[in-house]
């Protein structure tokens, strides 16, 4: 009987301990077929190198991910890793949920080699008190993408009369817009609302204007540029010019469908491989191009969109063995930038890549890079996800219902102050 | 006699234990799923609490309260929540009235004019509010539709933009979904009437709008009290149809109701404490229209003897 009992014991010590050895990483991401497809062959290949560790890779729509990775970490429950923009992952280093970066299991001799591997000053919005919380998944800025097809119908040459002024594209959106009455059957442009720290803040700094002071205390800086930028949403509304509108459906998505309902749409480089997924016929046609970030008439700055960056994160309650993997897998994935770029269109800031060949050979990549040099990250702080959600609420006061813009200014400008300050 | 009462009271109080077995399980399941997290948002709105933060959250107090009570954001919230319930709670009331006399009325299809009134309850709110935004799209059949019937071409009745559409837009999405499920509960009303009442009516010659009128209403206001505050309460709690909206591009601020605005407290800006404190505003507001119905339902008791 003791011998049973003995036996049993080890037999379950065994188990216990070959349970132990093995690794399950949770891993967060937002929904992108072209990048599923890629990373669901890493995790394999992965897997395979490393038998005792498994990965389940998990999506979210890119509009969900928020709430859903915070409510998990709010209850304790976060993923190993994870991605998102960065203006909602900056809370999470500042609050201590995730881990810095071992080096050793990214691959990298030291920390200053990750640098050194990176373009200068794309992992800033990630190093915090000294520590690195970050890898780049992209860095994407916007651009305007152009279906020829619609200016050459209104008589239009694309490659000479596309906007590069935003009193241009509104004139050139009247050529093309088609409307049934007050119903708009196809834009000529329109925004990608509400990404209104991406576009409209970048608009209002080619004015002279900016979202924070340089100490980041104040909100709304030189509120003649903020007025105009306003007053151009209001015009371009359906109160005003009737060009476009958010209740409308997502311009970007309708562009890729080239079914005559919008002619510009504003999105990153990784719009082509979507278009190549999406409709291969409308890619393969030729009848697409892209342009710079249009500026004012009269910019006082050159400045292009912001771009912004998805980081892959960590979590600082996972175990100190799931961390190491957890990077050792992060640094595995993005040692294939040259698939993500070609494949999903994704740009991982890697100074190998962009001096490659295969980076200049992409359709427009030059188109981006050059604005890109001409642009700054989003505006990074604890608060952005809320700032982006009061810019919402100001333009689509002033396009929607009938605030002045001085008025949605002003209330604006209250909201923002009272958000900076600590009660 | 002694003994009588012993024996008595020894009854009562197997009784007793016996209802106390049988009321633990649901008090439990009340108390764990109900109760704690109203207390535990109670505890909550007295702190200064970081939804992402790990350091331990600072006590303020009752401060949670006097700032919501003085913020304009917030009176807009209680303002969006007051047009959105009574515009939505009366017609819900009233319709379903009508819908249910209807029903009650008819001879043959009752099943069918049931399940059809019915069917929108069982989607889920996200799914309603889904469809109802391809439908108010300015491209979409609401447009198609008012044009058509008002031979109106062309005009964009801004469903989801002007302030008074985008109220009315969230009014009628609600009152779609759950108009069905108080038909139901009248028509559950109604079928409790005893058919003897209205067979004497008959037979003393009142015709079928006396027989409304002067019987089934009378004798369904407990329906008709029970309907018209759990719509009310159901209203005070709409979000996701708001939310779909504001998510969809309409602008917030005409229905930012007090869930949407508990949402973007806690979600977007972390401070569960504020957003605990909206909670147990709302709580309260709950509760007094269910003393409400409590209190007015005592009087309004009804007896078929």
């Amino acid at each position: 009987m003791k011998r049973v009992v003995m036996i049993l014991f080890v037999l379950s010590l065994s188990l216990l301990l070959l349970g132990a050895d093995k690794i399950e990483l949770l891993f967060w991401t937002h929904e992108d077929p072209n990048r599923t497809e890629i990373e669901n062959r890493y995790i394999e290949e992965f897997e395979e190198m490393y038998p005792d560790v498994t990965i389940k890779r998990v999506t979210y729509p890119s509009r969900k991910i928020q709430e859903t990775v915070l409510t998990a970490f709010a209850a304790h429950k976060g993923p190993d890793i994870f991605n998102m923009e960065i203006n909602d992952e900056y809370p999470y280093i500042v609050n201590g949920r995730v881990a810095p970066i071992d080096p050793k299991a990214a691959g990298y001799d030291s920390l200053q080699a990750i640098y050194g591997n990176y373009l200068e000053g794309v992992l800033d919005p990630v190093t915090y008190d000294g520590n690195l919380y970050g890898l780049p998944l992209e860095l994407t800025n916007w651009c305007i993408f152009i279906n020829k097809k619609y200016f050459k119908e209104v008589g239009l040459d694309p490659e000479k009369d596309y906007p590069k002024t935003w009193e241009e594209m509104a004139d050139v959106s009247e050529k093309l817009v088609i409307r049934d009455g007050e119903i708009l059957l196809r834009r000529g442009f329109d925004f990608r609302y509400p990404y209104y720290l991406t576009f409209l803040v970048p608009m209002v700094e080619q004015l002279g204007g900016a979202l924070l002071s340089e100490d980041g205390k104040t909100a709304i800086i030189n509120d003649e540029a903020w007025l105009k930028v306003l007053e151009y949403f209001k015009e371009w509304g359906p109160n005003g010019r009737n060009l476009g509108s958010p209740t409308y459906t997502n311009a970007r998505k309708l562009f890729n469908k080239d079914n005559n309902s919008v002619a510009m749409c504003l999105t990153g480089l990784y719009q082509e491989g979507r278009i190549r997924a999406d409709n291969p016929e409308f890619y393969e046609s030729g009848e697409w191009m892209v342009v710079p970030f249009p500026r004012f008439e009269n910019a006082v700055n050159d400045l292009g969109s912001a771009y912004y960056g998805h980081y892959y994160m960590v979590n600082a309650e996972s175990s100190k063995d799931k961390q190491y993997w957890a990077w050792k897998f992060i640094a595995f994935m993005l040692s294939h930038p040259e698939e993500y770029l070609l494949k999903v269109g994704l740009i991982q800031p890697q100074k190998t890549l962009l001096e490659s060949e295969i980076f200049k050979n992409i359709p427009y990549s030059d188109v981006f890079l050059n604005d890109m040099a001409k642009s700054h990250i989003i505006t990074i702080h604890e608060k952005a996800p809320m700032m982006q959600d009061l810019l919402k609420e100001a333009v689509e006061s002033v396009m929607l219902t009938n605030a002045t813009p001085a008025f949605a200014l002003k209330r604006l400008k209250t909201k923002m102050n009272e958000l900076l300050e600590e009660w | 006699m002694a003994h009588k009462r012993r024996v008595h009271k020894g009854i009562e109080r197997k009784k007793a234990i016996w209802g106390w077995i049988f009321v633990a399980p649901s008090l439990l399941f009340f108390s764990l799923f109900s109760f704690y997290p109203i207390a535990n948002a109670f505890y909550t709105s007295l702190f200064k609490k970081d939804l992402l933060s790990l350091r331990p959250p600072k006590f303020v107090g009752i401060k949670q309260y006097t700032y919501l009570l003085t913020s304009p954001t917030f009176w807009n919230s209680v303002k969006a929540t007051a047009i959105f319930t009574l515009g939505t709670f009366i017609p819900l009331v009233v319709f379903s009235l009508i819908f249910a006399a209807f029903i009650m009325s008819r001879k043959r299809f009752q099943k069918f004019f049931q399940m059809a009134y019915y069917s929108p309850a069982v989607l889920s709110s996200v799914v309603a509010a889904a469809i109802w935004l391809l439908i108010l799209d300015p491209r979409g059949l609401a447009n198609q539709f008012v044009n058509f019937l008002l031979n109106s071409p062309g005009v964009d009745h801004k469903w989801l933009a002007s302030i008074g559409m985008v109220r009315f837009s969230t009014v009628l999405v609600y009152f779609w979904k759950y108009v069905g499920y108080f038909t139901i509960i009248f028509i559950a009303g109604m079928a409790s009437v005893p058919r003897t009442l209205h067979e004497a009516a008959r037979i003393d010659g009142a015709n079928s709008w006396q027989a409304f009128w002067r019987i089934t209403f009378p004798l369904i206001k407990p329906t008709t009290l029970l309907v018209s505050v759990v719509a009310m309460i159901q209203c005070l709690k709409t979000f996701s149809t708001q939310y779909l909206f504001v998510q969809s591009g309409a602008p917030r601020g005409p229905i930012d109701v007090i869930t949407l605005n508990i949402y973007y407290t806690a979600i977007r800006d972390h401070r569960i404490g504020r957003a605990s404190a909206m909670s147990i505003i709302l709580f309260a507001i709950m509760l007094f229209f269910t003393w409400f119905q409590l209190k007015v339902s005592k009087s309004e008791e009804v007896s078929y003897m």
